[in-house]
């Protein structure tokens, strides 16, 4: 993807990416640009390859190879460390909340405010930063000093988003973040995504609930068995289009929708 | 919208009424501990005529001393969901060799450090073992209370090992400050740095971490093993302390100290509310905890109740505050895996 407009460089660019377990090929080669407050949707079957190649950019597994840029540099990541210092934050499908600490504690868990020359919690700034955040977030959850234990599902997604999403990153990844989620709630994430997105921040969304996709993203990117089959327009994409893409059925538009 | 307005005030209401249930849930076995603590002193203050002296008291402070000080450490332990079997070894352990190489002429001073650095050792093998290693800590310090018990019957050939009286060390186990006896200060002090540690500081907040979700506090960067090997340093230190002031009490160092001594610790902090299942700790819990357990010990001897009832009262204490624990407050917790 060198074939960028100037002055818009993109977020991050994977390029040929491949990744094998023993006989598994998991990643064949895929390339996937993102650009700035950009919401690409990743589509795919069961092992289409979706998770290994978004825990690939998260820093989680290590690919064989292919090359990663970041804002337009070269990047190498070892561990989930390296690629949250650049501001690559992933949200993990079981949400990876501790249910016994509150709100707050969970927001910062890693990153606490500290006092007393980095030995003591700064509990005070902790639930003022919080209550910050959340509000800024257009999170509804009136008090943060409860266990997460004792929140709604959506309440501990909007929790788990917004701990990724505090610390300002400039790309952020969800995996399945409405698959457990009543109705209702599904809209708060998505709602969420967007007011994320209209701050600048790329989001990356795996999800299996095709509809939520036309609501927040901008292109859909369709993966199967290990590459990317189809880079999309979802505002003049349908639904219909979108599912024989991802169950692979018609052969004849792959070339045309290659990127 | 309006779906999403009403919504939102449904979850406000459930919020709140979650708060409170999560505050009660987490306080209520502290507080049934508290009245349970109140219950018995008064049931002994008119049973047994000499309770509730000053003297009795005070050396009831200095009899849990060894017990407080294990279950300060054992709280972060179990609020990992780990457990530490080989605190009772270590006592004895930590006790028959600082008798030992006293009697070989170390200075106290040095014999100190080094059964405290002993103790630290004794942590990091249990806390490399299960948190490094992921071996469960019930089998490595099941194995670690065998092989100390072992050493320290070895080192000793079974025998009691004197401490001169003349040694400034013995005033760690029998010396009094205004009165109060070192080891119930030294008791109080290391609780309130417990507690302090355990709620106010990072490494307190990891370690209720780590016991609640270890991978998602180990996804945000936090080195979990670390931790996880630390609070196994903590109770091996803490161990070696009480192996000091039961040796020093006594005066003497003896291989037998300490036995069912893990039981007791274990019951202290299980009996103050913290989960076993890791999460969820009350270092207030664990300090009425011990006191209750030296209540009923000290009350019982006073009633002329034949000492082994006490151990018989321990054990069935104990699986009454895990059923309670597990069955009866987690109602009103309503947030237990």
């Amino acid at each position: 993807m060198t074939d960028q407009e100037p002055g818009r460089v993109d977020r991050v660019v994977m390029r040929d990416i491949r990744k094998r377990y023993g006989m598994v090929d998991a990643l064949r080669g895929v390339t996937l640009r993102v650009g700035p407050g950009e919401v690409v949707g990743l589509v795919g079957d069961n092992a289409a390859g979706k998770s290994t190649l978004m825990k690939v950019l998260a820093g989680a597994v290590v690919p064989d190879s292919g090359e990663i840029v970041f804002d337009g540099r070269p990047v190498a990541f070892a561990n989930p460390k390296d690629a949250r210092e650049l501001g690559i934050e992933m949200v993990y499908q079981d949400l990876a909340l501790c249910d016994d600490i509150d709100v707050a504690g969970n927001l910062f868990l890693g990153r606490e405010p500290r006092k007393a020359g980095g030995l003591m919690l700064d509990v005070r700034k902790m639930h003022a930063d919080a209550r910050r955040h959340l509000d800024a977030l257009n999170i509804r959850i009136p008090l943060t000093d409860i266990p997460v234990g004792g929140l709604s599902g959506g309440q501990r997604q909007a929790v788990a988003i917004a701990r990724a999403v505090t610390f300002g990153p400039k790309l952020l990844i969800l995996d399945e973040p409405t698959a457990a989620l009543a109705v209702a709630e599904v809209e708060t994430v998505l709602e969420l995504i967007k007011t994320v997105s209209a701050q600048g921040v790329s989001v990356i969304l795996i999800t299996h609930r095709l509809q939520d996709l036309f609501r927040v993203c901008d292109r859909l990117c369709v993966m199967y068995e290990g590459t990317l089959r189809a880079d999309l327009d979802a505002r003049n994409t349908s639904l219909e289009r979108l599912v024989s893409e991802i169950v692979a059925h018609d052969e004849g538009e792959k070339e045309g929708s290659r990127r | 919208m309006t779906a999403t307005g009403t919504g939102t005030s449904q979850r406000v209401v459930t919020t709140r009424s979650a708060r409170a249930n999560a505050h009660i849930g987490r306080h209520a076995q502290t507080i049934a501990i508290a009245v349970v603590l109140v219950a018995l002193l008064i049931f002994f203050a008119f049973s047994a005529d000499r309770f509730a002296t000053t003297g009795n008291l005070l050396n009831l402070l200095r009899q849990i001393a060894p017990t407080l000080i294990v279950a300060t450490a054992m709280t972060f332990v179990i609020s990992t969901a780990g457990i530490d079997l080989s605190v009772g070894s270590t006592v004895a352990l930590s006790g028959s060799l600082l008798a030992i190489v006293l009697q070989h002429g170390w200075s106290p001073t040095v014999a100190l450090i080094a059964i405290l650095a002993l103790g630290a050792l004794i942590g990091f093998v249990n806390g490399w073992f299960s948190s490094y290693q992921n071996i469960p800590p019930f089998i490595v310090t099941l194995a670690m209370l065998s092989i100390m018990r072992g050493t320290a019957l070895r080192a000793t050939e079974g025998y009691s090992t004197p401490i001169s009286g003349d040694l400034w060390i013995v005033q760690i186990g029998q010396g009094r400050i205004a009165g109060v006896p070192v080891p119930a200060i030294l008791a109080v002090v290391v609780a309130l740095v417990g507690w302090l540690v355990l709620t106010r500081t990072p490494f307190g907040r990891y370690v209720i971490g780590l016991g609640s979700n270890g991978e998602s506090l180990r996804r945000t960067g936090v080195n979990t093993r670390k931790v996880g090997l630390t609070v196994y340093m903590l109770t091996g230190v803490a161990a070696a302390v009480a192996g000091v002031l039961i040796a020093t009490r006594l005066s003497s160092g003896s291989s037998n100290a300490g036995s069912g001594f893990e039981l007791e610790v274990i019951t202290a902090v299980v009996l103050g509310g913290t989960s076993l299942f890791g999460g969820r700790a009350s270092m207030l819990g664990t300090i009425l905890g011990a006191l209750t357990l030296g209540v009923i010990a000290n009350g019982l001897v006073l009633l002329h109740v034949s000492p082994f009832y006490v151990q018989i009262v321990q054990g069935a204490i104990l699986l009454l505050a895990i059923f309670a624990n597990s069955k009866v407050w987690a109602k009103f917790g309503a947030i237990r895996k």
